[in-house]
């Protein structure tokens, strides 16, 4: 046999795996014997975990391009057919892959935390690496052992099964990177926390350090969960991007407590209060971060019963979670008495009062989705019932709650500190209040009926008159101050708060986003017919003329590809040309939609069937669905200007 | 912070969380769509008649029926010991297919046939069309609802 460059990177994580141990030891010992040294050579285990980690990546992919048969992983997620790009991307199509890339981003940031703070937070290294290496010692002792994406097979496969079709796709490349990211990310909080809370310096230091980092991944796992909406709206053919798929939720849950941790950090930044309740939160919003990537890649999802195929690894899973938040909840529990808040809450009428609600929210919008997530599960293992939670559920329960922060948005910003007046209130929301109602009338008598609609257009309304509100003021205030125009004073008000200026952009990205989901799923147009070649359909003001059915072949498929003119009037728009494909290795058949955009809405036809006289065609218009990704873009932009803020802007 | 302001807070608080749980409990139970076999669908009491279910099974060879120019369609469903017929009008999902597993979600009415409007096929990471269609027939209530979605 020759040498495999693949056994290199099993050897690599096996190195790795040890090294872990010594990144646990090492940092003990140091803190123990006072010696500098030992915390050193953590640094270095850390330092050498990454580079290995790298290694074993490294040399995974290079099999991958090599197609390398004898690895069963790569076997089972990859094919000879498989264009170059998916090829790579496949090493993260399956549970084997994704743990590896989920240790070694883990590796990636823990080595740039160490490097990056170990001259400004001596004290909180050995914590950080001790934090880490346990995190990376659990992952890598279940990759070692129970889910190898380096174990062979003699002989090798002639040819491998094949990465799932719909997963063959650009966003989906991207997708999983980005998310892991966002989950890891908020390791390096959750390891500052613990190191506050272990070390017993529970001031608001720990907050402030990591805030970048939580704000990165943050911004990565929104990032990483609208680009799986984006997949979903055109490569699943459905015309949604969001179904409350237990998938889905899993990457919402540590979404929406970590958002309402980067709120209330806030609040401990500024007034020293919630101490206690931040520690809960990140601790919460790492522990659904594993959560998340345990039961979208475990297979729990599809059966409790999956568990009992593989146990020892779903029991693993288990314990591993069970120790992680045993630990992490069991010391604040214990350091709890030591972390009371000397300050109070004055008023509930203040910005402080605020943020409690938008907490509140968060948290009974995490625990709805929790619940319609895990209830199947639960009934599944005690009672042997198979039941589902339909999307009606969430769509009842988290339109209210979704409002209820939007309008809570509104409100944060610009009510003071302590104890709102009743001038203050007067003055930054009475007119804002009336916009609000304003865009209700204005919709009411439009005739939009839908309480939905209505309900948000006004929140939306009155949320970015206060934004604008906002905005002008300051802009008038420092136009007239440095005597200059108002664009210069716009830039002056920007760059005297950028920080706070950010996130009111990151809010109105919120706001555009919001307005695309009401208006592509209330006012979405939908027909479904059977069409033969030269029949006519009449969609909203469009004309769909079904001119012809073809064959067509790429690189790893063959399609019959209908050819659908659009017309309105007498003028032509596109000609739109959805397939029906069968990929060859795999003969899985998959739609693929053909979209076209026209006034920040979407045409989106699919072929669903093709019959011998014809074809089924599904058409829709999605109205201003791009304001669902182009809000999701301007959110984005927020978090940048808050990313890379010049340092030391006042607050 | 007054006691009475202190009082005011948790009220308020314990209304918002009230409120949000009524919400969520009250359109849990609505929600909720039990899974079966064809098996238990044919005993299904009374109570279940018309009543949004599912039901995964394998399509019956031979048995599917489309109605020419329309978008409904026949089929029968198995498990193996029973066997119910199914309407159903809508767009199948791509791996829907005689001989496949495939699960259904509809009522079934005092006139001994199941109404849907949705059938759902496998939607997740690992492909395995033979596997599926064992599921179909040996394992429909055990092993592949939960990644099933709508297509």
């Amino acid at each position: 046999m020759t040498f495999d460059l693949v056994e290199v990177g099993h050897v690599a994580v096996i190195l790795a795996f040890m090294l872990s141990l010594v990144g646990i030891v090492a940092p003990l010992l140091g803190l123990k014997s006072r010696n500098g040294a030992w915390i050193v050579l953590g640094r270095q285990a850390v330092t050498l975990i990454f580079l290995l980690l790298a290694i074993a990546m490294g040399t995974l992919i290079y099999s991958y391009l090599a197609r390398d048969f004898s690895v069963k992983y790569i076997a089972a997620t990859s094919n000879s057919k498989l264009p170059l790009f998916y090829t790579v991307a496949a090493l993260w199509g399956g549970h084997e892959g994704s743990l590896l890339l989920w240790v070694f981003i883990l590796s990636a940031f823990c080595t740039t935390a160490v490097w990056l703070h170990w001259r400004t937070q001596p004290a909180t290294i050995p914590y950080l690496i001790l934090v880490e290496s346990a995190l990376m010692f659990g992952f890598l002792a279940l990759i070692i052992f129970l889910s190898n994406p380096f174990e062979r097979m003699i002989p090798a496969a002639p040819d491998g099964k094949d990465l799932n079709p719909l997963l063959q796709d650009p966003a989906m490349v991207m997708h999983p990177p980005m998310l892991y990211m966002g989950y890891v990310g908020f390791s390096i909080p959750f390891a500052f926390a613990m190191a506050s809370l272990f070390s017993g310096r529970l001031g608001e230091e720990w907050l402030k350090v990591t805030q970048r980092w939580t704000i990165f991944a943050w911004l990565a796992l929104t990032t990483g969960i609208l680009m799986g909406g984006y997949w979903a709206y055109y490569e699943l053919g459905w015309g949604g991007y969001w179904g409350w798929d237990p998938v889905e939720n899993a990457s919402f849950m540590p979404w929406l407590v970590g958002t309402a941790f980067l709120h209330s950090a806030m609040v401990q930044e500024k007034r020293k209060m919630f101490k206690v309740w931040n520690l809960f939160l990140i601790i919460m919003t790492f522990s659904l971060s594993l959560i998340g990537t345990f039961l979208v890649r475990s297979g729990v999802l599809t059966s409790v019963h999956s568990f009992a195929t593989d146990p020892g690894r779903g029991v693993y899973i288990l314990l591993f979670l069970a120790t992680v938040m045993s630990v992490a909840f069991g010391t604040l529990i214990a350091r709890s008495p030591k972390l009371r808040s000397p300050i109070q809450l004055d008023s509930i009428v203040s910005r402080e009062s605020v943020f409690l609600f938008n907490n509140l929210f968060f948290l009974v919008a995490m625990f709805t989705v929790f619940l319609g997530t895990l209830y199947p599960l639960i009934i599944e293992t005690l009672r042997n019932d198979k039941v589902t939670v339909g999307p009606p559920y969430y769509n009842a329960v988290f339109m209210p709650i979704a409002l209820g922060l939007v309008f809570l948005m509104g409100i944060g910003p610009s009510i003071a500190w302590r104890k709102a007046s009743l001038e203050n209130l007067r003055k930054n929301f009475l007119i804002p209040l009336f916009v609000g109602l304003g865009f209700l009338a204005v919709a009411a008598i439009a005739g939009i009926r839908s309480p939905l609609a209505l309900g948000g257009l006004a929140v939306v309304g009155f949320v970015a008159s206060t934004i604008t509100f906002d905005f002008g003021r300051l802009t008038a205030f420092w136009a007239a101050r440095q005597r200059v125009n108002l664009a210069a004073g716009f830039l002056t008000a920007f760059a005297k708060n950028q920080r706070r200026w950010a996130g009111l952009v990151t809010h109105f990205g919120v706001l555009i986003l919001i307005i695309g989901i009401i208006s592509s799923t209330i006012y979405q147009t939908e027909k479904v017919v059977s069409m033969q070649v030269g029949d006519q359909l009449q969609l909203g003001p469009y004309t769909l003329l079904f001119k012809e059915i073809r064959s067509v072949t790429g690189s790893n498929w063959t399609a019959q590809e209908g050819v659908v003119e659009v017309t309105r009037g007498d003028r032509f728009v596109t000609e739109l040309r959805p397939q029906k494909r069968i990929y060859d290795v795999s003969m899985t058949p998959t739609t693929e939609a053909a979209i076209h955009t026209i006034n920040m809405g979407q045409l989106f036809v699919t072929m669903p069937e093709v019959t011998p006289a014809g074809a089924t065609i599904r058409a829709l218009i999605n109205p201003l669905v791009l304001w669902v990704w182009g809000g999701g873009a301007i959110m984005g932009i927020g978090v940048l200007l808050n990313l890379f803020r010049p340092k030391r802007d006042g607050t | 912070m007054s006691k009475g302001k202190k009082i005011g807070l948790i009220i308020s608080i314990v209304a918002v969380l009230g409120g949000l749980g009524y919400l969520a409990y009250g359109n849990f139970g609505q929600n909720l769509v039990y899974f079966f076999t064809p098996s238990e669908v044919m005993a299904f009491a009374p109570d279940y008649y018309g009543k949004k279910v599912r039901v995964g099974g394998m399509v019956v060879k031979h048995s599917l029926k489309v109605e020419p120019g329309s978008r409904e369609m026949t089929f029968e469903l198995t498990d193996g010991a029973a066997t119910i017929p199914v309407s159903f009008m809508g767009i199948p999902p791509d791996l829907f297919k005689e001989g496949q597993g495939a699960v259904v979600e509809g009522y079934w009415d005092q006139g001994r046939r199941f109404h849907s409007n949705m059938i759902m096929a496998k939607h997740s990471e690992d492909y395995m069309p033979i596997k599926l269609k064992q599921a179909g027939v040996e394992m429909p209530k055990k092993d592949f609802l939960r990644t099933l979605r709508p297509q």
